[in-house]
């Protein structure tokens, strides 16, 4: 695999026109593809104009490269900005030096205090200044030691009280979820409310209005599950039910039924939401559908909507 | 100077409106979408051009997108324009070295290595005030990273190169693209700059 120093190299080749025309043909259509190996080709082009102007390539390359880059007018304004970037560049480095070299040694204002004395004074004064400067170092040194251990201290006592809070938090906790279990405890155990009430209607029984079922629905129940048992003698490919109110207002319909086993004999199931019934007496009406079409009914039943 | 439309050997070949409106619709059925595409082809042609040696890259740039303009208004079905235009481009470029070669020269008029020709004094000065002044309206860290990115020679600039990239915390490919859209930006201020002074 061609490592990105080796793009480079090749990139300078190809912009001084040393390739074969197979070669720059690969390049370019790399470079009109892919927006990155663009941006790197303009970038290697800005680094051979830079060391043109700074005089960086040998005198074959400042050859090709004159020969290639200074026929345009569009490269030529390149070359003369390389030039003023590298000129602009360099008064910024030496402004940068010249700024370290003007900042005084932060020694030199107390050799000037010594200026003009005799020597014996010179010497008690730098004597004088070495014993300040040795004692004010004691004195820092000291009195940095003890606010470090004043700061040692000081955390460990702010740790201590952190440790201290999270223990009385845990506590509180721990003290909450007891009481919480406690009457969680004297409570008695709720039973969970069924989502689905049961109806059972019988041959005989719920067929005469005497004998009136009930369907209890509770808040929770969303769906009352009929069944409806059949006799022998309804035997049909397919069933049908309607629901009405005493009123004879229709509640539902629900058609293509088909007979299943169950533990009862055979019965006829359906489910009816419970937002669709709401508390009275409804009259149900079962029918048998025969392979024709026609149908026939075969029995009302009745029963009591209740909602506690 | 190699003529890119070859004016003196053949008539030339003008881009109509028609054509260039044939040439659009050819890139996209949008206009707009359409228009946006044009230029980065012409973009990339110009650059193509430059890369290549040549000396009006504008105006070859110009001759490819003709030509391929008359083609589409000649019927021929073309299906990526900026594929087509690239090839009429690298067929150009081999016209203009052989046109190069024929051209016979005494040896005193023998390619010589070029020079760009001295500029007066005051115009120098006049392109370093509108650098200064460019300098000057980039925000700190562009400002930062161009005289540092640019500056020193060899092993120096390398140094300091890697100096910048521990110092902007971006990997060195990134560092540099950033320095280059940084100095394209720095060069456009300052060709305006010295258009409007000029």
């Amino acid at each position: 695999m061609r490592s990105e120093r080796d793009d480079e190299k090749l990139m300078v080749q190809y912009l001084l026109g040393n390739l074969s025309e197979e070669e720059q043909v690969r390049i370019e259509d790399r470079a009109f593809a892919d927006a990155k190996y663009l941006g790197a080709l303009e970038a290697a082009e800005a680094d051979l104009i830079d060391a043109y102007v700074r005089g960086e390539l040998s005198p074959s390359e400042r050859l090709e490269f004159e020969r290639r880059f200074l026929t345009s007018s569009h490269r030529r304004s390149k070359v003369e900005f390389a030039r003023d970037l590298v000129r602009v560049t360099n008064e910024s480095k030496a402004a940068q030096n010249a700024l370290l070299e003007r900042r005084p040694p932060a020694w030199l204002p107390l050799s000037n205090l010594f200026r003009g004395w005799n020597p014996a004074l010179q010497f008690a004064g730098i004597l004088a200044l070495l014993i300040s400067v040795a004692g004010a170092s004691w004195l820092l040194v000291e009195n940095r030691a003890i606010r470090s251990r004043v700061a040692a201290l000081e955390t460990e006592r702010r740790n201590l009280e952190t440790r201290q809070e999270q223990l009385r938090r845990q506590l509180t906790e721990e003290q909450d979820r007891t009481g919480k279990v406690a009457a969680d405890l004297q409570k008695p155990p709720s039973v969970s409310a069924p989502l689905v009430a049961s109806l059972v209607l019988l041959p005989g029984l719920s067929r005469a209005e005497t004998g009136r079922a009930q369907l209890v629905l509770k808040p929770s129940a969303q769906l009352a599950h009929i069944e409806i048992v059949l006799e022998p003698r309804d035997d049909y490919p397919r069933y049908s039910s309607e629901i009405r109110t005493r009123s004879g207002e229709e509640a539902l319909i629900r058609g293509n039924l088909r007979r299943r086993r169950s533990a009862a004999g055979d019965v006829v199931s359906f489910d009816v939401p419970t937002n669709a019934l709401d508390a009275g007496e409804y009259e149900l009406t079962l029918k048998g559908v025969a392979g024709d079409g026609r149908a026939q009914d075969l029995g009302y039943y009745y029963f009591r909507v209740q909602k506690p | 100077m190699v003529d890119p439309v070859g004016e003196t050997r053949r008539q030339k070949w003008s881009l109509t409106q028609q054509a260039f409106d044939g040439l659009l619709a050819t890139i996209s059925p949008d206009r707009s979408t359409a228009a946006d595409r044009y230029l980065a082809i012409r973009r990339n042609l110009v650059r193509l051009f430059e890369w290549r040696g040549c000396a009006t890259p504008d105006e070859y740039a110009d001759e490819a997108i003709n030509r391929c303009a008359k083609k589409i208004g000649d019927g021929e079905e073309i299906r990526d324009v900026s594929t087509y235009c690239i090839g009429i481009a690298r067929m150009l470029v081999l016209e203009m070295s052989r046109e190069r070669g024929k051209e016979a020269r005494p040896l005193d008029k023998a390619p010589e290595p070029q020079i760009i020709p001295a500029e007066p004094e005051g115009d120098a000065e006049l392109r370093m005030e509108c650098l200064r002044r460019c300098l000057d309206e980039l925000s700190p860290d562009n400002r930062n990273l161009i005289l540092h990115y640019y500056q020193g020679e060899k092993d120096e600039k390398i140094k300091k190169r890697k100096e910048l990239t521990r110092m902007f915390g971006v990997p060195a490919g990134t560092l540099r693209m950033r320095a280059l859209r940084v100095r394209e930006t720095l060069q456009l201020c300052a060709d305006n700059c010295l258009q409007r002074r000029g």
